[in-house]
């Protein structure tokens, strides 16, 4: 139970100064990173840079969509619990506009037509493959371009609608806008369904464009979703070691961010297993050609191997308890371990090299390190900046007392 | 407040078992329940119509044990499946022969996949892990609870109707410790209750309520019927086809031979490989062992990897009885059933199948005895088809051993058993 003397506005009081210094520090960091590795770039090989890019970006672009599909969930259920924990995930979708912009060098490849990236892209490839004639109604540049425009164009305006109607809230205090963005919500997420999906089989799956499989746009959300609940976690303990939400965000609601994780981890494996299952089955080799690659080569068994451990078995029996997803400090170190294991996923998913294998068979290069530093740097700098103006918790939302008091049963 | 007297332990000749607080918020349900838990107080419980929020804490409930219930009700489902699913399919009925017949697994190779293989073992684990959890959650709420039960003493109060719309109440045993009639009645009255009750121990029998007996005796009487019918179906014959509720076994969509298909562009239901390729295994370039054909014609000798000993002679004698012996006969005379059979209904034209022992078949090679059952001879029809290579040469040693069964002198018997022949 919560005294009755707590003073939300203190505890939600913004950063100030504070989050603009660290958002200039990542802001500095990231793009000393991005530029070093594109210095890196001739030294690797452009193809070699633009799939380390799309590796790190699918990573923080994960991270910011499971922020939206969150953020929209929570209002077309009508969460009480949720609402002192929103206004971060909000700002965490908020970046996803930013990574839009981002999203525009992966536009390199495409149009310069080069197969190492998507081979797809090149008129010579589909030339002498048939498979891929026939694919190219879908896979052609021109129609590529219009989807990413048409995905990013709905995650940006869902993201930005709903954080600025949330905004706008803590000043007019009127309930209205709760029910707006709870309208909102319910459209935003059947387009986000779809758009995620499309989204994961445009920018990932086309990465071996004669492969297919029909789960893998909601393999690539399980994946999202794991990875947002870490990084709110992390978040929060971040900002209440800053002295905020120190008593509007209560064991309790670590706890449910736990159960979260801990439901997303197995919903990410059975996913995941279902999509192998299958496969593994009918054994036909334009199906096995994803796994072949990862299950020949010594280091990506390895990594596969460690996938299964890393992102199923140790999250599984570790989250299990209530103990540790009521502890802040353990479950952020849970909540670390699926960030890195997240990061594992999407290189499992981006970087083997089934095409043109003879181009480069080195299995991680330094700009995969530079890029995640970097895109890093400058995802952790939108989602700081906007701490220093605004309040971080709804502190008019109508159902902010009910997340105050909520307890497990 | 109507506080009634309580001051007796026994009144009306019935045993106080209780005393009943009923309040008319749950603020002062949970105010009175710290109030009791500070008094002291163990055996005590409240009933509500809802959950009520911090009642749990108010009451000093310890967490329930229930979690590790459901752990090891699910470990036991993981453990089964993965067990099961090793007994059923990959633990060979070889290496168990002790089991019954009935008990025994299948070792059947599904997919080409290898009998024991994790990936497919998966959903049912996870079924019956989920499966054993969840039964072991609901039997284990209800054990800890005390439940099934029939009848409470509350039940005999009229006031407590109303603990399923708007009412909350808080019940102290008489057995408590603490317990006495007169002081906890003037403590509950204390605490803001509305009213307080004296209830009094259950008049109702230890016996089970009749309708309930009969429910049960009926659903057990009904539930023998599938095994009886079971049981009628495995013990008795019938000319009739059987009955089957899902047809799908026996009228399955699918193409069958020579039948046109309309999705190929060629109209084959039946594929052919294509022009140039052979199918795993089915090379057979070696001449000796799939044709009976050496370089200078009929091989004379078994080929290599056919290794001739008792073993190969018995299992020859088992095919030879399966596939040769209808014509030939077991000896190999040339009087086999279906002979005897067409000699019988004086079938016209009928030629009566080669003796094994005369001249001719006792000088044919090997390799062309191995020819004449791949691929027939004469009014023979070929069996090539049917068994497999390793078998056809089995029955041609075992032809051999008839034929010099036949036309065996002393001499060839070993001195030690001659003795049996006299």
């Amino acid at each position: 139970m919560q005294s009755p003397t707590l003073d939300i506005d203190a505890e939600a009081r913004p950063l100030g100064a504070a989050a603009t210094r660290v958002a200039g520090a990542a802001l500095l960091l990231g793009l000393l990173a991005v530029g070093g590795s594109v210095a890196l770039g001739p030294r690797v090989g452009w193809s070699v840079f633009f799939r380390s890019y799309l590796l790190n970006y699918s990573y923080f672009l994960s991270l910011a969509l499971g922020a939206l599909f969150f953020v929209m969930l929570q209002h077309v259920v009508r969460a009480g619990w949720s609402v002192s924990v929103r206004r971060v995930a909000e700002l965490v979708a908020g970046t996803l506009p930013w990574l839009a912009v981002l999203f525009l060098p992966l536009l390199v490849p495409v149009l310069k037509h080069w197969p190492d990236v998507y081979p797809w892209t090149d008129p010579t490839v589909v030339q002498h493959d048939p498979r891929l004639e026939a694919k190219a109604v879908y896979l052609n540049v021109p129609f590529f371009v219009i989807r990413c425009a048409v995905y990013f164009i709905v995650w940006s305006w869902l993201a930005l609608a709903s954080l600025r109607e949330s905004l706008r809230q803590d000043d007019t205090e009127d309930v209205r806008h709760t029910q707006r963005a709870e309208r909102r919500s319910a459209v935003g997420l059947v387009l986000f369904g779809l758009t995620v999906t499309f989204f994961a089989i445009d920018a990932l799956m086309s990465l071996h464009p004669h492969w297919y499989s029909t789960i893998w746009g909601v393999y690539f959300f399980a994946g999202s979703a794991v990875g947002f609940y870490a990084l709110l976690i992390l978040l929060l303990v971040v900002l209440r070691r800053a002295g905020r939400l120190t008593r509007a965000v209560s064991s309790e609601h670590f706890h449910d961010l736990g159960k979260l994780a801990f439901g997303f981890v197995v919903f990410w494996a059975y996913v995941a297993f279902s999509q192998y299952l299958l496969i593994w089955y009918a054994n036909l080799p334009e199906e096995t050609v994803w796994y072949r690659p990862r299950q020949s080569d010594r280091w990506w068994v390895a990594v596969s191997l460690l996938l299964l451990v890393g992102h199923f078995v140790v999250p599984l029996l570790a989250l299990m308890s209530r103990y540790p997803k009521r502890r802040p400090r353990m479950l952020a170190a849970a909540a670390a371990w699926l960030l890195a294991m997240h990061w594992l996923d999407m290189y499992y998913i981006v970087k083997p090299r089934p095409w043109l294998e003879a181009v480069n068979s080195a299995p991680i290069h330094a700009t995969d390190a530079l890029l995640l530093v970097g895109l890093g740097g400058l995802f952790f700098a939108a989602i700081f900046r906007p701490m220093a103006r605004w309040s971080l918790l709804p502190r008019r939302d109508p159902r902010l007392v009910e997340s105050l008091s909520y307890e497990n049963v | 407040m109507d506080v009634v007297a309580y001051t007796s332990a026994v009144a009306n000749g019935r045993r106080l078992a209780a005393l009943l607080a009923e309040f008319s918020s749950p603020g002062a349900l949970v105010t009175a329940a710290e109030q009791v838990r500070d008094a002291g107080y163990t055996h005590w419980d409240t009933h509500t119509p809802f959950p009520v929020h911090g009642i749990d804490a108010a009451m000093d409930i310890r967490r329930t044990r229930l979690p590790w219930v459901v752990v090891i009700g699910g470990t036991l489902g993981c453990v089964a499946g993965l067990l099961m699913q090793w007994w059923m399919n990959a633990a060979s009925p070889e290496q168990f022969r002790w089991v019954p017949t009935f008990l025994q697994g299948y070792d059947f190779v599904i997919s080409g996949k290898p009998t024991f293989s994790l990936p497919a073992n998966i959903p049912v684990i996870f079924e019956l892990t989920v499966l054993l959890a969840a039964l072991a959650t609901v039997i284990g709420m209800l054990a800890m609870n005390n439940l099934p039960r029939y009848h409470d003493a509350l039940f005999g109060v009229p006031r407590f109707r109303r603990v399923t719309t708007d009412r909350f109440f808080l019940r102290i045993d008489a057995h408590d410790p603490r317990f006495d009639p007169q002081r906890t009645a003037e403590f509950l009255s204390g605490l803001g209750a509305v009213a307080i009750e004296r209830v009094e121990a259950a008049q109702s029998p230890a016996r089970w309520p009749a309708a309930l007996v009969v429910t049960l005796v009926v659903l057990a009487g009904l539930a023998l019927f599938p095994p009886l019918v079971a049981a009628k179906a495995r013990l008795s014959k019938s000319p009739k086809p059987r009955i089957a509720l899902i047809q799908d076994m026996d009228n399955q969509e699918r193409y069958k031979a020579q039948q046109a298909n309309p999705a190929f562009r060629d109209g084959r239901a039946m594929r052919v490989p294509p022009a140039g390729t052979l199918a795993r295994g089915e090379l057979r370039d070696d001449r000796h062992y799939y044709r009976g054909q050496v370089a200078e014609g009929w091989a004379l000798t078994f080929p290599p990897q056919v290794r001739v000993d008792a073993a190969l002679l018995a299992r020859g004698q088992e095919c030879f009885g399966i596939y040769c012996a209808p014509c030939h006969g077991l000896g190999g005379a040339g009087d086999g059933l279906v002979h005897q059979r067409a000699l019988q209904r004086d079938t016209p034209g009928w030629v009566q199948p080669t003796s094994l022992h005369d001249p001719v078949a006792r000088s044919r090679p090997v390799g062309h005895l191995f020819n004449t059952i791949t691929n027939g001879i004469r009014s023979m029809p070929p069996y090539g088809d049917q068994i497999p290579p390793a078998d056809r040469w089995a029955i041609v040693a075992y032809v051999r051993a008839l034929q010099l069964s036949q036309d065996a002198r002393l001499e060839d018997v070993p001195p030690e058993r001659r003795a049996e022949l006299r």
